[in-house]
C-alpha cells in the first residue's frame, strides 16, 4: 500500500467511526478495495489526443459545464472521460465520426481552439448545435438508449460531457448531492435549490432491458 | 449399501441449495455441496458494493464489447452491470443452443450462492387458489400438494430469511410470516388513495420482501444504499451467502467445493437407487466421483434437467425417471409487461435512502371463476415503482453554459410511475429444453438447447395487463401514460422464472417427481429447485421453491433414518 492509499484508507476507517453505523459499514475488506480504487478517470495515461485536440476538449467540454458557484467540467476531469470513452468505449463509427467532428472544430478554429476567446468558442459550438438541428438526438424521450450511435459530434460530445460530469466525483458530490444511507424516508420536503442525487449508476442500464 | 463418502450430496448453492445444505445438516447428516461456480466470500467480495460511479469502469455505462463477446445473454437483466459481471456466467464459455425462432433467455450465476446473490428478493405466498389452478381449468396435470400442506413451510422459512410485508388478509396473496413494513414514497400515498376511490376492488400493499426491517437472526436492518444485487455485507438481504450457508457452516457438516460442474449421476444395477456423482473441476479438469446416500439437485431448473438427461442408462434411456416423458418439457416462465405513467403531484416531495422496493397490486382478475370480460385464464400481480427523472431525462436538449448546467441540476417535476406485470404462464409441452444432438460444452457435456414460445393465453394476458394499466393511472390520475400490449412481449426467461421441466404429480406417467420432490423411479434422488413446478402461478416463486426444499429434506431424512435407504 502506497502513501495515498493509506491515506484514503484511514479516511474511510475515520469516517467509518465517526458517522456510519458499523451495522451496516461494509467489510474492511471491501472498505480497502474501494479506497484503493483510483476514479476511472486516473487509472492509465491519456494517449489518443494530440495536444491541441486535448485543449480543444478541454476548453469545449467547459463551456458546455462551465465552473459557476459550482465546479465545472475542467474541475471534474470531463476531459480526461472524453479521451478514454473516445478510445476505449467507442465502437469504430463513433470513433471516426467523433475525430471528424473533432477534425472541423480545429480546422473552424485555424487549428487551435482553446485559444479563441469564450465567446467564439461558444459561437462555434452553438453553429455546430444549428448545424445538428434536427438530429433525433433532440428527440424527446431519446434518453434511455445506452448510446445514441448516430448521434453527430456536437451530439457526442456533449453527452459524453454531461456523463463525464454528473457520475464524477466532482459533480455527483459538489454539484448533485449524494443521497444518504441509513434509513428510508419517501416524504421528504424539496427546498427550491436542492439537487437531485448523484447516481449510482447511469438510469439508461435499467432503461436498457425495461424500454422506458 | 456399502459405505459412502457423504450421508447426502447438494448440487448447487443457490436459494434452494443452500436450503437443503442447511436443512441437512442440521439433521446431523454429512453433507457435500458441489459448486459450478468460483468461491466467493461474503462481504469481502463483493466488489460493486457501494462503488460510487466514478470508480467504475466508463462511469458505469455497459463494456459493449465485452457484453456481446463474453455475456450476450447475461447482459439483458436488469441487475447485469459493471457492477456485478463477476457473478454472472460468461456465455461464450458456458453456451447452450438459443433457438432463433424459438428464443429463450437463460440467466444464471458462476459464484457460490448463485442467484441468491442477484435475485428480486420479492417473496409471495401461493394460495389456494394457484395449487387448483390446473385441476380447475384443466391446463397442466393436478399438483399434488395443497396450500394446507405447505402452509407451515412457508412459515418455517419466513422465520429464518426475514419477509418485510404488511399483513393483508386477502385470499389471493396469503400473509407471511411478516417483520415490519417498509414505507411509502408520498406519491405513492397519493397514488393508492386515488385507486382505493375509484377501483376500490384493487388492493394495493407495500412490496414484500426478503429484506430486514429490523435486526434478525443475527442480520443487520437494511440500510436502504439501494443495489443490492452487488451483494450486501451486512446480510441485510437473504442469500444463501448470508443466511443459509453459514447455518451449514455452522454445524461443522457442510463441505463446499466450487469449480465443481456435474456430468452426471450414477444409479445401481437396480437403476432406483443413485450411488454417485460424477464431477469435472472447472479450473483444473480433473475428474471425480463422489458418493452418497441421498441425492439433492438443486442446480437450477434448467441445469438440474440438463444433468438428469444426460444420465441415460440402460434403465433410464431418456434420462433419470423419465419415464413420463415430462422431463425437459412444460419449461414456464413469467411474461413481465412494464407500462409507464408520468404523475405531476408531490413534485415538492423527495426522499431519502433507496428502497429497493416497490409497491404490489396483488392478482385481481378471474380471481372467483373467470370475470366476465376476460378471454384468459389465470391472472397476473403488478410491481409498481416510482421514479423521479433528473438530468438523465433531459440533457439532450440545445444548450451551453450555465443555463444547461441548471437545467441539470433539480429533479424534474414529474413522477415516472413503472408498473410491472406479471402474468401467470401455462405448462406446454412444446415450450422445453432438450440435449442437443451434437454440440458438446469445453468439458464434453452435451449442451441444452431451448424451445419457447408465449401461448395464446400469455398473448392474452398481456394485452388485458395493459387495458388494466391504463386504467390505473386514470385512477390515479397520470397526466400522460404509455402501455404495452403483444406487439411487445418479452423473450421467455427474462423474468429469470424459469420453471417446470421436472415437475411433480402423484401419476408417475405424467410427471418426474412425487409430491416430496422424490423422483417417482429413483427413491433417494430429490429436486427442489423451480424444475419441480407443476404450474407457475403469477406470483414470483422463490419462496416456494424454499418451502418444498424445507419439506423435502424432512421427508427425505425421515425415509433415511427409518431405514429406506440402508
Amino acid at each position: 500500500m502506497n502513501r495515498r492509499e493509506f491515506l484514503q484508507c484511514a479516511a474511510v476507517f475515520a469516517a467509518g467511526a465517526s458517522s456510519i453505523p458499523t451495522s451496516w459499514a461494509l467489510s474492511n475488506e471491501q472498505s480497502r478495495f474501494l479506497a484503493g480504487q483510483t476514479n476511472y478517470i486516473d487509472r492509465k495515461p491519456l494517449t489518443y489526443f494530440n495536444a491541441a485536440q486535448r485543449a480543444a476538449v478541454t476548453a469545449a467540454a467547459e463551456q458546455v459545464i462551465p465552473a459557476t458557484d459550482t465546479p465545472g467540467a475542467t474541475d471534474a476531469g470531463v476531459a480526461r472521460f472524453i479521451e478514454l470513452m473516445v478510445a476505449d468505449w467507442f465502437n469504430d463509427a463513433e470513433r471516426a465520426m467523433f475525430d471528424a467532428g473533432l477534425a472541423d472544430l480545429l480546422a473552424r478554429a485555424n487549428g487551435d481552439f482553446a485559444a479563441l476567446s469564450g465567446k467564439q468558442q461558444l459561437q462555434l459550438l452553438e453553429q455546430l448545435e444549428a448545424e445538428a438541428g434536427d438530429a433525433q438526438w433532440y428527440n424527446l424521450g431519446n434518453v434511455t438508449r445506452v448510446w445514441d450511435s448516430e448521434a453527430p459530434f456536437i451530439c457526442q460530445f456533449k453527452e459524453l460531457t454531461v456523463l463525464g460530469f454528473m457520475l464524477s466525483e466532482v459533480g455527483g458530490t459538489q454539484f448533485l448531492r449524494e443521497n444518504p444511507m441509513g434509513s428510508f424516508n419517501g416524504s421528504l420536503a424539496l427546498a427550491e435549490d436542492d439537487s437531485a442525487y448523484a447516481a449510482e449508476l447511469p438510469m439508461r442500464m435499467l432503461s436498457a432491458e425495461t424500454g422506458l | 449399501m456399502s459405505a459412502t463418502q457423504f450421508d447426502a450430496i447438494v448440487v448447487g448453492s443457490g436459494i434452494s441449495g443452500g436450503w437443503a445444505a442447511k436443512e441437512l445438516t442440521e439433521k446431523g447428516l454429512k453433507v457435500l455441496v458441489l459448486e459450478r461456480g468460483k468461491d466467493i466470500k461474503h462481504g469481502q467480495d463483493y466488489r460493486g458494493e457501494h462503488a460510487p460511479s466514478w470508480k467504475i469502469p466508463f462511469h458505469g455505462m455497459p463494456d459493449r464489447e465485452q457484453n456481446e463477446r463474453d455475456y450476450f445473454v447475461q447482459s439483458s437483466s436488469y441487475a447485469f452491470s459493471e457492477a456485478t459481471r463477476q457473478y454472472w456466467n460468461n456465455d461464450r464459455l458456458n453456451p447452450y443452443v438459443r433457438s432463433e425462432e424459438k428464443p429463450f433467455d437463460w440467466f444464471r450465476s458462476d459464484v457460490v450462492g448463485g442467484r441468491s446473490l442477484l435475485w428480486g428478493r420479492q417473496v409471495y405466498r401461493w394460495s389456494e387458489q394457484d395449487f387448483n389452478a390446473n385441476a380447475t381449468d384443466g391446463h397442466g396435470i393436478p399438483w399434488p400438494v395443497s396450500y394446507e400442506e405447505i402452509a407451515p413451510w412457508y412459515s418455517y422459512v419466513e422465520k429464518f430469511i426475514g419477509v418485510s410485508g404488511q399483513a393483508e388478509n386477502l385470499p389471493q396473496l396469503p400473509d407471511s410470516e411478516f417483520l415490519p413494513p417498509m414505507d411509502y414514497y408520498e406519491i405513492e400515498k397519493t397514488a393508492k388513495a386515488r385507486i382505493n376511490k375509484k377501483m376500490p376492488h384493487i388492493p394495493m400493499t407495500i412490496g414484500r420482501v426478503a429484506i430486514l426491517t429490523e435486526e434478525h437472526n443475527g442480520r443487520a436492518p437494511c440500510h436502504y444504499c439501494g443495489p443490492c444485487q452487488r451483494g450486501c455485507s451486512t446480510g441485510s438481504y437473504f442469500s444463501s451467502q448470508s443466511s443459509t450457508l453459514p447455518a451449514a457452516q455452522a454445524t461443522g457438516n457442510l463441505t463446499l467445493m466450487p469449480d465443481q460442474v456435474v456430468e452426471r449421476l450414477d444409479h445401481d444395477a437396480s437403476g432406483t437407487r443413485i450411488t454417485a456423482v460424477r464431477t469435472i473441476n472447472t479450473q483444473t479438469g480433473e475428474r471425480s466421483i463422489f458418493s452418497a446416500k441421498l441425492f439433492f439437485l438443486c442446480a437450477s431448473t434448467l441445469g438440474s434437467t440438463q444433468i438428469m438427461l444426460n444420465s441415460t442408462s440402460e434403465q433410464h434411456p431418456n434420462g433419470l425417471s423419465n419415464r413420463s416423458g415430462a422431463l425437459g418439457k412444460y419449461l414456464m416462465d413469467h411474461l413481465q409487461m412494464i407500462h409507464l405513467g408520468i404523475m405531476v403531484d408531490d413534485v415538492n416531495s423527495y426522499y431519502e435512502g433507496n428502497r429497493p422496493n416497490g409497491l404490489y397490486i396483488p392478482r385481481f382478475r378471474n380471481l372467483t371463476g373467470q370475470d366476465e370480460d376476460a378471454d384468459f385464464v389465470r391472472g397476473f400481480g403488478i410491481q409498481a415503482i416510482p421514479m423521479r427523472g433528473d438530468w438523465q431525462t433531459t440533457f439532450n436538449s440545445k444548450g451551453f453554459g450555465a443555463d444547461y448546467k441548471a437545467s441539470l441540476k433539480k429533479p424534474n417535476p414529474m413522477w415516472i410511475w413503472a408498473l410491472s406485470a406479471f402474468s401467470e404462464c401455462l405448462p406446454q409441452a412444446q415450450n422445453q429444453a432438450y440435449l442437443h444432438a451434437s454440440k458438446v460444452d469445453r468439458f464434453g457435456i452435451p449442451q441444452l438447447a431451448t424451445e419457447f414460445e408465449w401461448g395464446a393465453n400469455e398473448r392474452a394476458l398481456a394485452n388485458d395487463t395493459g387495458k388494466q394499466a391504463a386504467e390505473l393511472f386514470r385512477a390515479a390520475g397520470a397526466v400522460y401514460y404509455i402501455t404495452n400490449d403483444e406487439s411487445n412481449m418479452e423473450t421467455g426467461g427474462g423474468a429469470i422464472h424459469e420453471m417446470g421441466t421436472a415437475r411433480m404429480g402423484d401419476d408417475p406417467t405424467q410427471s418426474v417427481l412425487n409430491k416430496y420432490n422424490q423422483a417417482h423411479e429413483i427413491d433417494n434422488l430429490f429436486v427442489t429447485d423451480g424444475s419441480f413446478m407443476t404450474s407457475a402461478s403469477c406470483v414470483n416463486p422463490s419462496l416456494t421453491y424454499m418451502a418444498f426444499t424445507a419439506r423435502a429434506c424432512d421427508y427425505a431424512v425421515k425415509q433415511l433414518q427409518a431405514g429406506h435407504y440402508g
